[in-house]
């Protein structure tokens, strides 16, 4: 098995449903966003266009990241997920340089003290999230590992109101996700690092 | 049943969602009594598991630790924007009594003195709170700045509220000024997921014609830039190249299901036979005149000039086609700046793409088959005369046949009860501009602020009454405003001129809120009560849900947090206290469908919670209570082929607005009788260009036009205290800063991030400029994102808001429909 | 006509983006692991204890200690030991422990000693992976062009050698201690390697130039926008050229004000040329190119 994700950028409005959605599975601090949504406009008025552009961690099957580690804190699972242990992890950042797609996020010193609304307001929601993470070490997209490992979509896949992301195994021929690759030409994000991703776009 | 829910560890509820006007199913995971998920409901019709991003959004508005808690007291005498009002938290019963003894005296006073500003969309059985109180006035919108110019146009057509473009079977779409299916308008969640689905699966093709790029224009295969305020052009083009160039249109349909072959007098009214009354039409084998419902007739004349009885007439569709004809692509081209050749290109591709004689079977139906149509909304219509353009946009859909077939334009109805289907006079549907709340009768000296008395289609122009207020000589209005009720409503951010609603705000003795965050308006409150949020509360809701019907129910799915309570409750506390029971409750049980042994006794006090399982039983049966719901969720469903598919019953809908005529012609005869000087020359019955229109004649200094807008993460501008959503809109540019095309921008010295004056003949604001290439060169656009200034501590204090830069008066206003003009024009300058 | 990308920070929108996770504690890190690493490695050929020893110390207390500030769980040091396999930051931390326990060996050994001279040849060696491995640790991040290229371990070793001949002059010209090569080779050693560094950087930009385009954005930073006067003054300006003037023109014999002046500017040229390569490290845009 090799999960991974198709993005058909020609279904994606830019709504943000995603990365929202992801805020509120994981529970993410201020300014930690593992999924977001990116405008990327070409052209001179009249003739524009402009299209919108998820990113997340590619789970990448020659994951820099996971090279580059140096206490083995992120590792690469069976099933392709590419995955951070919060316990050995020491924040060296060595993986945050070498991801060429700038997905990981360093929480920083301080990071889970105050919560959205600042103060000593943290909220229920966040105090029941919080625990999750770990100040001072790197945390990215999981794939929504706990929804996965239970058989669920990710969060940001269900949400997807245009269903302009589609999650499933990549290595099964007949899958959603195989099939849209193939029949539409999906490519995966600078192939030319040869990371690998699992992540692959439609346009 | 609630309480053994929530004794558990770990369960996942069904309710609702209110993080829009809309709501989508939801599903609301709870862990040690915390909420940590909300998700679409995957067994919902509607949404289908979707939420938008402000749906999932909703646990920081449960959590938000700025909610109103306790009701409140202002200690702070001093009112103002930015302005500690110093709550203080007092008791329900406390501050029931307060609200209670300063409405009384007014209500026995003069009820005229009370302003009223009920907004909440979920429970539009609140929004008469006022008028059962005595009080006809208006003071906020939900009407005047969207559908004012709309859903009576709507209601006049099929009987809808509001309408959309087939997604199951239009392939080719033409959307103006709405964001239907991408980003804004009816149901966004669901919307999105049905677009998407005609978009890609099904190869739909889609233009968009937007002063900006907005979300649908960014898919679209091609976006048409366009001047505010002149769509209307723009479509009469495409309708004269359909009529007069390329001879498309749909004659079966139009002489069928319209009154199309109605013949129409010098006057502009139908040729009537003497006897029966009943409107002629040209029999074109007979070659005679025969009464529209003639058995006998042959074939319905659509063009030709005939005299009956001595009578010089037209079929209502030669009376459209000569009065168009000078409206040319070139002429129109001029107006809208889309070049003639595009008008001409699209108007052939939507001609073509209509497939005009074919037709489709479903379930086993006949249908005809109109796939192409445009679908609009409050860009294209929230504009003076925007009547007309409004009936514009229906007429290039008439034309070619698609109302309500598929493929077509779709209406849809406010609430379960659909498109509301009534015989009318002379064979055709009767109009229903009224949906939302019966006309105000016409009286000489207004009665309401806002002037509804002399808007007989329109939609409450709640804009108007700021200029009364602050003018009462005007229109010689001879009572004053003491206090302002609000419930779900932001009047001081809604309204245009803002500056003059901040002024009636600081004339008021007394303001009391219901709401769960402050907002600008309700922050100059002196009573605060707080209301559940949606998360907490019982509502079966079910509103403007395109293709599906039925009602989702909203349910707590927590204790609720804080010391709140429902606003229905709230308001029926104050209508006990202050002595008009009977009366709301008898609007309740118009307003909530209740019917037989459900219907609430007059003088009896009922809960929330007791009226919503009155009306679920009403509406599904004795044995659909709330506990069937608590069960199963909700009672939605697809609407059935023949729900949606020509359901007028055998009635004509009209292709020529003779409505609209009649209404202005009899307006015209009652305000000259009242020697009021009242203009109704909007009221027309065929939509033309005018060259009057007070937007494109302002002085020439304002170069630029400006108009503000919605997006998928916003909800009008109240989301913007969620920090998700906050968050996610400072990083995105469309939502940093004013608007302002490459060129335009270099032309002015203005870069990327500059602050900028922004000035209309009406007010001025000033921004930052968002420098960017995908907007029309001689407009600027502002989101609501940027345009808060509440005390909030979450939302970014931009206080950019466009609304500023509106004018709020009769001149601004449409005559026929009560719509205010929500473009300007604007000078910049960099400071 | 398709107009660049834009260079852009956290906002939601697609184009180059800056790398800052790495800047001025790691750049010190390098900056302390390399002068250091050069110094041992130059007093091992000088025979210098001193210089070895303070070679040591500046790589265990500036290097060690501005790595352990710059982690996020310092308490966990222990644990970037685990996979040097794969990863160079334990290849660098594996090598900095090794040359740490040898290099204190070797001062303490008996000199000619077997265990002397084991040490010595472990310390010389790890001494050397200390001193290049950051160029390695660059290179292997395939995300940012401007360091994933094989001159960086290169550029290391110059620097490297160059801080560690300056910090032997500096050393010697206030007598805190004594080489047994000629101070005159010793400068001219330093003005070769300071002709040399300022080549390979000549040739690390121009091969930038052929690179992809977040290189070419990350040279253009450097050299015409915001890095450009920083790099131009304190990197090039200071750390290169006026170091090879003041050691041409004047040198040694200028005493050891001008030697300490040389080793600042040396020093400081070193510290920000790291510290703008780190800085002017540019990703590339998700999703290459723009189309119409
Ligand atoms: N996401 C979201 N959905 C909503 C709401 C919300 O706040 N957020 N509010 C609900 C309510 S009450 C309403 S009224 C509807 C509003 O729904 P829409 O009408 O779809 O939304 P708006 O963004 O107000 O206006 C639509 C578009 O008109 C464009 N526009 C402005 N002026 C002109 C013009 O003169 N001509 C043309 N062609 N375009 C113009 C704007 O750029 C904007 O993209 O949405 C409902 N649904
Ligand atoms: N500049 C600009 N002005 C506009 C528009 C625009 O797009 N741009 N849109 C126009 C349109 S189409 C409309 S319909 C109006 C809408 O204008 P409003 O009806 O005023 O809009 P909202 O922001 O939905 O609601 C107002 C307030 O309701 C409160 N509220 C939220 N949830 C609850 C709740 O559960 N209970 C209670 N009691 N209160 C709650 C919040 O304080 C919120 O600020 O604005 C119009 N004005
Ligand atoms: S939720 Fe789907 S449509 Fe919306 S931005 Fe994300 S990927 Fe695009
Ligand atoms: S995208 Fe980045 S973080 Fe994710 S697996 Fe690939 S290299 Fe690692
Ligand atoms: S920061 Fe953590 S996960 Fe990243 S490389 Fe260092 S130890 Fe590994
Ligand atoms: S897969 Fe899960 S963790 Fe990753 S971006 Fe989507 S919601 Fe976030
Ligand atoms: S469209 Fe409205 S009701 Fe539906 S999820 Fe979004 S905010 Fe909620
Ligand atoms: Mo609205």
């Amino acid at each position: 098995m090799h999960l991974g994700m198709v993005i058909d950028l020609k279904r994606c409005v830019g709504c943000q449903a995603c990365t929202i959605a992801c805020k509120s599975e994981n529970g993410t601090p201020p300014g930690v966003l593992f999924t977001k949504v990116l405008d990327q406009v070409a052209g001179e008025y009249p003739i524009v266009k402009k299209k919108f552009v998820p990113v997340l961690c590619n789970h990448c099957q020659d994951a820099p990241c996971v090279r580059v580690c140096p206490t083995g804190a992120t590792t690469k699972r069976e099933d392709g997920l590419v995955l951070v242990d919060h316990d050995k992890c020491v924040g060296c950042r060595a993986c945050y340089v070498a991801c060429p797609y700038k997905n990981r996020v360093f929480l920083k010193k301080g990071a889970l003290k105050t919560g959205y609304f600042g103060g000593n307001q943290m909220t229920p929601f966040e105090k029941a999230k919080y625990p999750k993470w770990q100040e001072g070490t790197v945390v990215k997209c999981t794939f929504c590992v706990e929804r996965v490992d239970q058989g669920l979509d990710p969060s940001c896949v269900q949400t997807c109101p245009a269903d302009a992301r589609i999650f499933g195994d990549l290595s099964d021929p007949n899958s959603k996700v195989s099939r849209l690759i193939r029949q539409r030409g999906g490519y995966q994000p600078q192939p030319e690092n040869n990371t690998e991703p699992s992540v692959y776009y439609l346009e | 049943m609630a309480q053994a829910l929530f004794k558990q560890k770990d369960y996942w509820v069904k309710s609702a969602c209110k993080m829009c006007i809309h709501s989508c199913a939801i599903r609301v995971h709870v862990q040690d009594g915390v909420v940590v998920k909300i998700e679409g409901d995957p067994n919902d019709v509607n949404n289908r598991g979707k939420l938008c991003p402000k749906g999932q959004s909703g646990i920081m508005r449960l959590y938000d630790p700025n909610r109103v808690k306790t009701p409140l007291k202002r200690t702070n005498p001093e009112k103002g924007p930015g302005v500690d009002p110093k709550w203080q938290p007092i008791s329900w019963d406390e501050a029931l009594d307060i609200v209670a003894t300063r409405l009384k005296k007014i209500r026995q006073e003069d009820p005229r003195k009370l302003l009223v500003s009920i907004n909440d969309f979920h429970r539009i059985h609140l929004w008469g709170w006022g008028a059962m109180f005595g009080s006809f006035n208006y003071f906020s919108t939900v009407g005047q700045y969207c559908g004012a110019a709309y859903h009576p146009v709507n209601g006049t057509l099929d009987g809808s509220f509001a309408a959309v473009n087939d997604y199951a079977y239009c392939n080719y779409w033409i959307q103006i000024g709405g964001g239907d299916g991408f980003s804004s308008h009816l149901h966004v969640a669901g919307s999105i997921k049905r677009m998407a689905e005609a978009r890609v699966d099904r190869g739909m093709k889609v233009v968009v014609v937007e002063p900006r790029m907005s979300t649908g224009a960014a898919k679209a295969d091609e976006w048409v830039p366009i001047l505010p305020g002149t769509d209307r052009a723009f479509v009469l083009g495409m309708v004269h190249v359909l009529l007069h160039e390329l001879n498309i249109y749909d004659a079966e349909f139009l002489k069928i299901h319209t009154n199309g072959p109605y013949l129409i007098g010098p006057d502009g009214y139908f040729v009537r036979d003497p006897e029966s009354q009943k409107p002629f039409v040209w029999d074109a084998v007979a070659g005679a005149a025969k009464v529209f419902d003639d058995p006998s007739i042959e074939d319905f004349a659509l063009e030709g000039n005939y005299t009956v009885n001595g009578v010089k007439c037209r079929p209502s569709f030669q009376v459209i086609k000569d009065t168009l004809k000078d409206h040319t692509p070139e002429r129109m081209s001029k107006i809208c700046t889309v070049p003639a050749d595009t008008i001409r290109r699209i108007a052939k591709e939507f001609g073509e793409a209509a497939r005009i004689g074919s037709t489709i079977v479903i379930e086993g139906k006949e249908y005809p088959y109109r796939p192409a149509a445009v679908n609009y909304y409050r860009g294209a219509i929230g504009h003076v005369d925007g009547g007309l353009d409004s009936a514009a946009l229906k007429l290039i859909n008439i034309i070619i046949g698609n109302i309500d077939v598929p493929g077509g334009h779709i209406g849809v109805g406010l609430d379960h009860r659909l498109l509301l289907v009534e015989p009318g006079p002379d064979g055709m549907l009767l109009p229903q501009p009224h949906i939302l709340h019966p006309p105000y009768p016409f009286a000489g000296k207004p009665y309401s602020f806002q002037l509804m008395e002399w808007y007989p289609i329109g939609i409450d122009p709640g804009h108007l009454s700021a200029d009364n207020v602050l003018n009462p000589e005007k229109w010689g209005f001879d009572f004053k405003p003491e206090a302002l009720i609000i419930e779900h409503s932001n009047p001081m951010w809604n309204l245009s001129a803002t500056d003059k609603v901040m002024e009636v705000f600081r004339r008021l003795d007394f303001i009391v809120a219901i709401d769960v965050v402050l907002n600008e308006s309700t922050e100059w409150a002196d009573i605060v009560l707080p209301d559940h949020t949606y998360l907490e509360s019982h509502l079966l809701v079910d509103i403007e849900p395109p293709v599906i019907t039925g009602h989702v129910y909203r349910r707590p799915v927590i204790e609720p947090l804080y010391d709140s309570r429902d606003a229905s409750d709230i308001l029926t506390d104050l209508a006990e206290r202050i002595g008009f029971l009977p009366e709301w409750n008898g609007l309740m049980n118009i307003k909530l469908f209740l019917t037989g042994e459900y219907q609430l006794e007059l003088n009896k006090k009922y809960t929330n919670l007791e009226m919503m399982d009155r009306m679920a039983r009403s509406i599904y049966g004795p044995d659909k209570g709330l506990d069937w719901f608590q069960e199963n969720g909700h009672a939605t469903r697809y609407q059935k082929p023949e729900e949606m598919y020509l359901p007028w019953k055998g009635h004509r809908i009209p292709l020529y607005f003779n409505f609209f005529k009649e209404v202005g012609d009899d307006l015209k005869k009652k305000t000259e009788e009242a020697g009021l000087d009242w203009d109704t020359s909007s009221y027309l019955p065929i939509p033309v260009w005018r060259d009057t229109h007070p937007l494109h004649n302002l002085p020439g200094e304002y170069d630029l036009y400006a108009f503000a807008f919605k997006e998928t993460l916003l909800n009008f501008s109240e989301s913007t205290t969620i920090p998700w959503i906050n968050e996610a809109m400072n990083n995105i540019p469309i939502h940093m800063g004013v608007l302002i095309n490459t060129k335009t921008a270099k032309a002015k010295g203005i870069k990327n991030g500059d602050r900028i004056r922004v000035q209309s003949p009406f007010g001025e604001v000033i921004g930052m400029a968002s420098v960017i290439e995908e907007i029309h060169p001689q407009v600027i656009g502002m989101s609501n994102g940027i345009s808060r200034w509440a005390n909030h501590p979450v939302e970014k204090k931009t206080n950019t808001h466009f609304n500023r830069l509106l004018p709020a008066d009769v001149k601004w206003t449409d005559g026929m429909t009560g719509h205010l003009e929500t473009s300007t024009k604007v000078k910049i300058t960099k400071i | 006509m398709a107009k660049t990308m834009p260079l852009v920070g956290e906002e939601f929108v697609a184009g180059y983006r800056l790398q800052t996770e790495w800047a001025t504690l790691i750049a010190a890190a390098f900056f302390f692991g390399k002068i250091g690493a050069g110094l041992f490695l130059m007093s091992l050929f000088t025979d210098s204890s001193v210089g070895a020893l303070v070679g040591l110390l500046i790589v265990l207390i500036g290097k060690g200690g501005a790595h352990l500030l710059y982690l996020g769980r310092p308490e966990r040091f222990w644990r970037a030991l685990t996979k040097p396999g794969t990863s160079w930051v334990a290849r660098g931390f594996w090598a900095m422990m090794v040359m740490m326990v040898s290099g204190a060996l070797f001062l303490l050994a008996e000199p000619g000693s077997g265990v002397w001279w084991a040490a010595q040849i472990i310390a010389g060696v790890t001494a050397f992976i200390v001193a290049v491995y950051d160029g390695f640790l660059m290179n292997s991040s395939p995300s940012i062009p401007l360091w994933n290229t094989a001159m960086m371990p290169v550029l290391c070793l110059f620097y490297s050698l160059l801080g560690g001949t300056s910090l032997t002059l500096f050393l010697v010209d206030f007598g805190l201690t004594t080489v047994t090569i000629e101070e005159t080779l010793l400068s001219n050693l330093e003005i070769i390697l300071l002709v040399t560094n300022l080549i390979v950087v000549i040739l690390y930009l121009l091969s930038m130039t052929n690179g992809t385009a977040a290189a070419k954005e990350s040279l253009r930073l450097l050299l015409k926008g915001s890095f450009a006067p920083a790099f131009y003054i304190l990197a090039i300006g200071v750390g290169l050229v006026f170091t090879l003037f003041m050691a041409y023109f004047i040198g040694v014999a200028g005493g050891a004000g001008v030697v300490a002046l040389i080793t600042l500017a040396d020093l400081i040229g070193h510290y920000f040329i790291f510290f703008l390569f780190l800085r002017a490290g540019v990703y590339a845009p998700v999703l290459g190119k723009l189309t119409l």
